[in-house]
Order: C-alpha cells, then structure tokens, then sequence
C-alpha cells in the first residue's frame, strides 16, 4: 500500500513518455489573435504568415476548462495527484524551457507527449516545504516534433507561517554631496566629481578636493567605458530582493576613477579581471554590462487585473488562481498572478519587439521569482550577445523572471 | 612614549558559543569581573573603561553592575574589530599619562544568537551606498573583491587561503576553549565548503559567536605586584591608510594591499626596539583567510605576494588558540588574551621561546596592533 514519493516517482518515470495526446482544436487565428491581444503583441508576421507565435505552443495542448476526462498516463498529472495525497497540494511553475524546432502553421493539428524526468524534495522553500517536479514534453505533427520543453513545478505544502516579510533591495543613502551622482544615474549619466578648480576626477565624491583643497565640486560625464579591476561572485547570504548569484565587478574606468557597480549579462565562471564593460542603469543603480553586448530598451508593463486574466485565458490556463482573487487568497497568495505560460509569452514578446517582425525565436528558458500581480509594474531590461538574448523582468521589488531567448542566425 | 609604560595584567573570559543565553551586558560583567580575578584586584579598583564604538554596553552601566566606583577615563573606538588593540592603547595612554590607574578594556557581544554581522541586512551610509545597493553587502563580499586582486596580482590560488584555515583549526582541535575543539579540517575539506562570496569558502570565513573578553591594563611597575606576571605592552599602535574606507578601500592604487595595517607595523617596531625575526607568535586577526596573508606581508615578515610559502612552510606559529576561525569570533579581543597567555606561558598550544608576542585587529579598516612581552 504504502508506496514512498520516492518510489511513485521511479514508477512514473520507468513508464517513459507518455502515448501522444492530440490538442482540442487545431492551431487556428481566433485563438492567435486572442494571445496577441492580451499579451500585447503586435509583430505582424503572425497574420500575415499564418503561423502561431512559438510562446503559443503549450497553449495548444492545454486542457481548457472542462477537460474531457482525466489523463492518467500524463506523467505530471500522475506525480501530482501522488504529492496532493501526500499533502503537497499546492502547485506554482517555477522553470521553463521551450526549444522551437519551426512555427505552427495554422491549419495544423498538435499532439503532446511527456515524461517525468526528475522529483527532488522535500526541499524548505519561501513558499512552505515541497517537492520539485520536472518533465520533458514533445510536441508533434503527424510525427514530426516541432517544439520541446523541459517544465519544472514545486508542488508544496503552504507554510503555516506567513513567508518572511518581503525584502526591499538596499536604496543608497544621497546626501548633499553625492545627490548629483544619483541625479545623473535617473537621467542616464553616469557622472564622475570634477573639482571646479584644478579639475581633478575622483569617486566615490566628497565636499572637498583631495588634491587643492578647494569646495568646488562640479561633475563630467563618464563615456561608461572600462575594464574589470576585480570582482566578486556573491552566493550567500541572501541579498535582500535579489536573487544569487550576483556578480559585482570594480571597474577601472577610462576616465581614470574607480567604480563598484553589479556586472550584468555574463555568467560568473566567465568574468575575467582586465575585460571590458560598458557602463547601464537599472533599477536607479549603474550597473556594467560586458563591452561587447548589445542592451535593449527597457519595457514598462503595468500588469492590471485584465493583464492577468486576459492573458491566463489566452493561455487557456483555467486555474482559478489566475483569474479568482478570493481563490488565490485562499491558497495563501495576496492576489491573482501571471501564470507561467503568459510570463514566457512576455519574454518572447520583448525580445522579438526589439529583433524586429523577421527575427526567429529558436527557444525561450526562464526562471520564475517572485509573483507578479495586479497593480505591480514589470520591467523588462535585456542585454544581446550573438543570437543570446538575456532578459529580466523585475517588478519594484523583486525579480519575477530571468532567462534566455535564443534566436536564429 | 608609551612602551613598556603598561601592562596587561589580568584576562578574563566567558564561555565560547553560538547561543550565550544571557544578555551581552551580563556577558560584558562576567568577563570584566573574571579578568579582575586574575588580576587580583577588586572592582572598586577600575577608574577606567574603555571598549568598541559597536558595543552595545554603556560603561556606565557595565561600572554599575560590576560595583566599581567613580571613573576617570572612558573612552570609545570605533571601526569594529580594528579597534582590539586600539583599546588597549587607549587604556595605556591613560594609565601612562597619569589619568587612570587601573582601566578595564571589554567587549561583549551575542553575535550569532543576537544580531549577526554576516548578514546583508545593513542599512547604509552615504560611503556605503556606493556598496551595499551594488551587492556589496556584507563583509565577505567586501573582502572578496580585495582576495580577488590578491589572487590575480600575486599568482596565489584559494588553496593558500585554505592552508590558513586548516592551521587554525589544527591548533583550535588542541584547545578546549575553542569552539572547533576536536574538529580538524583538511585541505580537501576547505575545497568543498560552499562559496559565500567567490573566490571565499565557508571556511574562508571566521565563526560567528556569542561571548565575551575583558583585559585588565595598569602600570608596568604595579603590574609586577599582583597575582600574575604582567604581559608588557612594549608597542600599541593604530594607523589609518591614505584614502582609506570601511572595508572597501577599492580606490587606491593598489587595491590588493593593508596600507593600514603597515602604518601599525612601523610604530610596533619603532617603539617596541623589535623586528619580525624576534617575533615568538603572531595572534593575527582572520575574520577572512587572505587577510592574514596580507598582515603577513605588511607587518614585514616577508615580501609582498610571498605570505603562502610562509603559510605552507610554518616558518611562524600563527593564532596558536585557532583564532577567529577556530576559537571563537570575539572581535579580536580573544586573541589579545591567547597574547597575554602565550607571554605567560599558560596557553594550551603553548609556543616555546621567550621573544615577543604580536597581536593584530581586524583588517580592511582603521586597525591596530600590539607587542607584548613578559619584560
């Protein structure tokens, strides 16, 4: 009788992908144009080419509101009815990778087969203790796989205690003598202190000059040019509203001064002292970026209650969490939230607004952070190297998303 | 001139741990009065208290609680654990210039059960906000961007930032005060402690803990007369570098360098008539391993980038109580004590010879620095 999690799970997995299951309807416009209405996406290739975005692809499949009968060979659906008798009833998406292989044209009609690849737990999470569940699904047309994801959840337990309070990220403290720095940082200029007499460039700023002695401070302008002096991968403790690890890079700047600032858009094993970066902003702090990346515009969504529900039911994702205020306070939330699958629609959005209408978007992996709900605003910011697109999507307190797109050649 | 003026003449202690129970002021009178006992001297006694800026017991109310009498000399010094020795000299400044007589030095603190220094919950200044918001938010981090430049600079490699810890808890395995006692570690056991902050491991970084340490300091002559023979403070020093910042002193030339900790070398020598040669064992503060490292070479006891072959060939006893990383994280005012017992002859990895005893404080800020001896 009592069969372990543990045990549920090498049984599901032995059982390998499960049979193909065909979705409802066939890639079809109304539906397309339903996601980009509510995602907001008016990249006209999709009409005119009569192909779906690749951020559609889980949609096809999805079950929809009344699913016809349960699916008991679905691989996830059986892992998770093993961890709600365990307790474990709550669910939130946490990764998703999507490989696209080509674009759905419409006309044509999906199937989707799975399988479980891993279950790791129990783990204590912010949100109360509970199991990680991934699975690999294949997407198909008559035998040809168009797309692939690799898709993890945490099934859990909601902690009894509230989670820990929400940590703001550290504001700098600007005081008299250093308000023209951060005034320049809000308008897009990372600015060094210049002494009005002798000309002398110094940072971090004080009321005096070091060098004459005079009480004249006056600021230039950096180029935003410079080489990495040293750095430091942070991992632990946690950085209150960020997520480890971050790479925080010293930074020799061409002007001569020295600057500390977060080195975004690299991986940490591939920061080297003497490389060069460009000086950005984000999130009212400088922030370098490595010499060689292209950084995208900045992109501004004010998430309402229509965002939210609009796009979960674009996305065909019924769960009442996404549409149903007193549910989601019910399961422990403080309000409805994205769901996943819009999250990764957001991404691809982002990204192809910027690459233009002929871009093709080869994949798209993200990794979910904190929620995001009614009233929040999300950021996106983005930073290209070759066909490798980074992207967050940050809301005022907390990374709701990070990932990569990838785009063809 | 202060040497020889003063002597440390009584230490005392609580117990080492990660929960004390009580409350740092009860800590601060435990240790206050246990260092009076062996100095044999009452707490009507002290005229003076002297201790660290981030102490949270006032000394009026340690005074209170002890029972000493009127004060003449309080004072205060600030920049964390740079202030170990500083408070020292305080204390012999004033007993040399005439204004105390007996000044008790203490410093209590509930630093893993009560507020912890390693986490990045800070709020800060205007210096700090060129740090913190970056993600240069705790003291790992700060003095990982230093090590960093160490490595790059000198060729070094993490595993002479693990030597260092390995030697520390070799020495605290053989003392029963020490809160890794009984606990080596190897080489391979530094390598697969988790980073905190690359390129420094957990075991790159000293404990956190609960405790308290208190030093009795009066004049050289007096001290021959109570119950324990005197530990002669033949230099005190503190020094500040050019430029200088709390732990993110990123702007000068030479990143990779403790201009403070040489400005304290050079008095230490200066007035102590001594030199590294003469050196018995060095009391080194290791809050992080590449600090000692670079104490190393800025006290002169070798070249610059030359620290890890000192290290790997323990040419010098270095924190024979398993200082910070492995005795106990007491703001560096324990290893002022393993000093005192090392002149004394009573520590429990007692190191032979007669030379002198070198003390340090904590590194990447203001610091300061010792020499004690038995005459």
């Amino acid at each position: 009788m009592s069969e372990t999690i543990e045990e549920a799970a090498e049984r599901i997995a032995a059982a390998g992908a499960s049979p193909a299951r065909p979705a409802r309807d066939p890639v079809n416009r109304p539906a397309i144009r339903d996601w980009l209405a509510a995602i907001g996406d008016r990249n006209p290739v999709y009409e005119r080419d009569g192909v779906a975005p690749p951020a559609m692809v889980q949609v096809w499949t999805m079950r929809g509101l009344r699913p016809d009968q349960e699916d008991e060979l679905d691989p996830l659906r059986a892992m998770s009815a093993v961890l709600d008798d365990a307790g474990y009833g709550s669910v939130v998406a946490t990764d998703c990778g999507q490989t696209y292989h080509r674009y759905l044209r419409e006309g044509e009609t999906v199937a989707v087969s799975s399988r479980l690849t891993a279950v790791a737990g129990p783990k204590r999470t912010a949100l109360g203790e509970g199991w990680f569940v991934t699975t690999e699904s294949t997407w198909s047309v008559d035998g040809e796989p168009v797309a692939e994801m690799r898709f993890r959840v945490l099934k859990y337990r909601p902690s009894a205690t509230p989670a820990t309070p929400k940590s703001e990220p550290i504001r700098p403290v600007i005081g008299p003598d250093t308000a023209f720095f951060w005034a320049g940082v809000e308008a897009g200029e990372l600015r060094i202190q210049r002494c009005g007499e002798c000309g002398n460039l110094r940072h971090p700023p004080g009321p005096a000059c070091p060098r004459c002695g005079a009480l004249k401070p006056e600021y230039a302008v950096a180029s935003g040019a410079g080489r990495i002096h040293s750095f430091v991968v942070h991992h632990h403790p946690p950085l209150p509203g960020r997520r480890s690890p971050v790479v925080v890079a010293l930074v020799d700047l061409d002007e001569g001064v020295r600057m500390v600032g977060e080195l975004r858009g690299v991986r940490p094993g591939e920061v080297r002292i003497g490389a060069e970066v460009r000086a950005d902003f984000a999130d009212g702090l400088p922030v370098w970026r490595p010499a060689e990346l292209v950084v995208l515009p900045p992109w501004e969504l004010a998430v309402t209650p229509t965002v939210v529900i609009s796009t979960a039911l674009a996305t065909r994702d019924f769960q009442d969490v996404h549409h149903d205020r007193d549910a989601a306070v019910r399961r422990g939330g403080k309000d409805i939230f994205l769901n996943i699958l819009t999250t990764t629609g957001l991404v691809q959005r982002y990204v192809t607004d910027w690459a233009g209408p002929e871009a093709t978007v080869r994949g798209v992996e993200i990794r979910l952070g904190a929620p995001c709900h009614p009233y929040d605003t999300l950021t996106f910011s983005g930073s290209a190297r070759g066909g490798e697109v980074a992207v967050t999507g940050r809301t005022r307190t907390a990374e709701h998303v990070s990932g990569t797109v990838r785009l063809a050649p | 001139m202060i040497a020889r003026a003063a002597a440390i003449a009584g230490i005392g202690a609580t117990e080492f741990s990660k929960d004390s129970g009580r409350s740092e002021l009860r800590l601060a009178v435990e240790a206050v009065r246990a260092a009076l006992d062996d100095a044999g001297l009452q707490p009507r006694d002290v005229d003076g208290l002297v201790t660290f800026t981030m102490d949270d017991n006032a000394e009026i109310a340690v005074a209170r609680e002890i029972g000493a009498g009127e004060l003449t000399f309080l004072s205060r010094i600030g920049y964390g654990g740079g202030a170990a020795c500083a408070v020292v000299q305080q204390a012999v400044l004033a007993v040399a210039g005439g204004i105390a007589e007996t000044v008790v030095c203490y410093r209590a603190l509930n630093e893993r059960s009560g507020r912890r220094f390693g986490q990045a919950t800070m709020a800060p200044g205007i210096d700090a906000s060129w740090h913190y918001p970056m993600g240069l938010a705790t003291p790992a981090a700060m003095v990982a961007m230093v090590a960093q430049r160490y490595l790059h600079d000198f060729g070094a490699t993490t595993d002479d930032f693990g030597r260092v810890t390995v030697a520390a808890r070799r020495y605290a395995a053989t003392n029963p005060a020490a809160w890794f006692h009984g606990r080596p570690i190897t080489l391979d056991d530094h390598r697969a402690s988790r980073w905190i902050a690359e390129p420094l491991r957990l075991l790159d970084c000293c404990q956190e803990s609960d405790g308290a340490v208190a030093l009795v300091v009066t004049s050289a002559e007096r001290a021959r007369d109570l119950r324990r023979p005197p530990a002669v403070v033949c230099a005190a020093a503190q020094g500040s570098g050019s430029d200088q910042f709390v732990m993110t002193s990123y702007y000068r030339d030479e990143v990779a360098a403790l201009p403070e900790m040489g400005a304290v070398a050079r008095q230490l020598w200066r007035q102590s008539g001594f030199g590294p040669a003469d050196v018995r064992t060095a009391v080194l503060y290791d809050h992080f391993t590449p600090y000692v490292l670079m104490q190393l070479e800025e006290l002169g006891f070798c070249g610059r980038g030359e620290a890890r072959h000192l290290i790997a060939e323990e040419r010098l006893p270095i924190n024979p109580n398993g200082g910070q990383l492995g005795e106990a994280y007491i703001h560096g005012m324990n290893g002022i004590a393993e000093a005192v017992r090392q002149v004394r002859g009573t520590a429990a990895n007692q190191v032979p010879g007669d030379g002198p005893v070198l003390v340090t404080a904590g590194t990447g800020v203001p610091t300061s620095g010792l020499i004690l001896s038995a005459a």
